[in-house]
């Protein structure tokens, strides 16, 4: 079973004359532990892919499963519940809470879920930890760097051992050598924490740390590249592109 | 051009044994993996700075491997001379235009598909060297690690460069292709009465 299925999937905005179709029709399967990256100039309906993903909005057309349920089909108390459990996201401009320090953004998710707040700080400081924000818990997003704000947004995804890391350009916002560690972490999630993780970006270098880019335009998949060389996997479908040529 | 160059720095330091000679070009270069010189033409090459007077050969029995080479005050200067040189690399010397721009002509051939292959290849390029300067050690081995930086960005701009040519592919398609210019041959056609 998929982590993320993605059948048919089709987001149009308007109608008539000011329809706009941000995504066509689109089919994808992301197997669980997989680094995926999802490119493409302005405005192919990548974000658009993540927001339906991600349950964060509801599609026109077609289905997304994760995990084998339909969350297409879910109600509103439902599907909050499953992101909640199942998701975690990083944003491009972290959208931490400016009131809340670092331990209180990331033990966010736990306590909305009924964790008792001891409980969820001190998981919350293992992550924080994990991503060596130590003797940072107690500053709040305008004491510190934006490479650190980035890593407690990162934190607070993982907090709810999440199955999918969602994230919308994650480095967008970031300097060179901070979006070089973010990438680093992402990398580390899926490699040394098993989980699965989609991103968008339009950074390059960035998604050289994938393991798949898959490649949009107008709404549509136009490529969808496996990037490990030795696998022979992708050889075939390298043979495959060469031939259709 | 620029083999020749290294050995006579390597040389700079201090007279060196053929087979030292080797060794030092490949460690300088950061490994075989990144510029694969063989002996064969190190030694060819040492051969020919001898014949010209930039370096002396003291060999103890005829092996190019076991003798040792020494720079000469010539070779000091063609050393320094380099030194002073800027280093511009060849860009417009590019296959993939080449590529390209026959594929404009050839009905054959998909010029669209061509660039979302090459962009694949240049992703894969750009995830092995990420891959493999994960692998270095920032205390000991900044140097390859900036190395691996600067194909890292030339790759990236490759990349963008594709990006830029594929969204105006249709426009250079519309434009006429470039004609050869040929000169005319032959004497000038006589003009009747």
């Amino acid at each position: 079973m998929a982590t993320i299925e993605v059948k048919n999937l089709s987001k149009v905005y308007g109608s008539g004359e000011t329809k706009v179709t941000a995504l066509d029709s689109v089919n994808l399967i992301i197997e669980q532990g997989q680094f995926v990256a999802v490119m493409g100039p302005s405005g192919c309906g990548k974000s658009t892919l993540l927001h339906l993903i991600g349950g964060l909005d509801r599609p026109t057309g077609g289905s997304v499963f994760i995990e084998g349920s339909d969350i297409s089909k879910m109600s509103d108390t439902t599907l909050t519940e499953l992101r909640r459990r199942k998701m975690g996201f990083v944003f491009q401009f972290f959208n931490l809470i400016p009131v809340l320090d670092a331990i209180e953004n990331t033990a966010l998710p736990l306590i909305l879920d009924g964790i008792k707040p001891e409980i969820a700080r001190s998981k919350a400081s293992e992550w924080l930890s994990r991503n060596k924000l130590d003797g940072r818990g107690n500053h709040r997003p305008d004491e510190l760097s934006g490479g650190q704000q980035q890593r407690v947004a990162i934190s607070r995804a993982m907090v709810s051992d999440p199955v999918i890391i969602l994230a919308d350009e994650p480095t967008g916002n970031l300097d060179s050598r901070s979006s070089d560690e973010i990438a680093v972490t992402l990398r580390k999630i899926v490699t040394d924490w098993k989980r699965t993780v989609l991103m968008v970006t339009h950074d390059p270098r960035i998604a050289a740390y994938a393991d798949r880019i898959i490649f949009l335009k107008d709404g549509k998949i136009v490529d969808d590249t496996l990037l490990n060389g030795s696998n022979g996997e992708n050889a075939k479908r390298l043979k495959e592109k060469v031939e259709s040529l | 051009m620029s083999v020749r160059h290294a050995l006579l720095g390597l040389l700079a330091q201090k007279p060196r044994y053929g087979y030292e000679l080797c060794a030092g070009f490949t460690a300088l270069v950061g490994g075989k993996e990144n510029w694969d010189v063989k002996p064969p033409q190190i030694y060819t090459t040492l051969a020919r700075m001898v014949d010209s007077g930039l370096v002396t050969f003291n060999n103890a029995n005829g092996q190019q491997s076991k003798g040792e080479y020494a720079i000469t005050p010539s070779g000091h200067d063609e050393l320094m001379n380099w030194f002073r040189m800027s280093n511009i690399e060849e860009p417009h010397q590019d296959p993939f235009y080449l590529k390209l721009m026959l594929s404009l002509e050839l009905d054959e051939v998909d010029a669209s598909r061509l660039i979302v292959i090459q962009r694949a290849a240049l992703y894969q390029e750009l995830h092995r060297i990420t891959e493999q300067r994960q692998t270095l050690d920032p205390q000991n081995q900044l140097a390859q690690m900036l190395l691996m930086d600067k194909s890292a960005m030339h790759l990236e701009a490759d990349l963008r460069w594709l990006d830029m040519i594929e969204s105006r592919l249709d426009e250079v398609q519309r434009q006429p292709a470039p004609k050869p210019a040929l000169r005319p041959r032959g004497r000038p056609p006589s003009q009747s009465a």
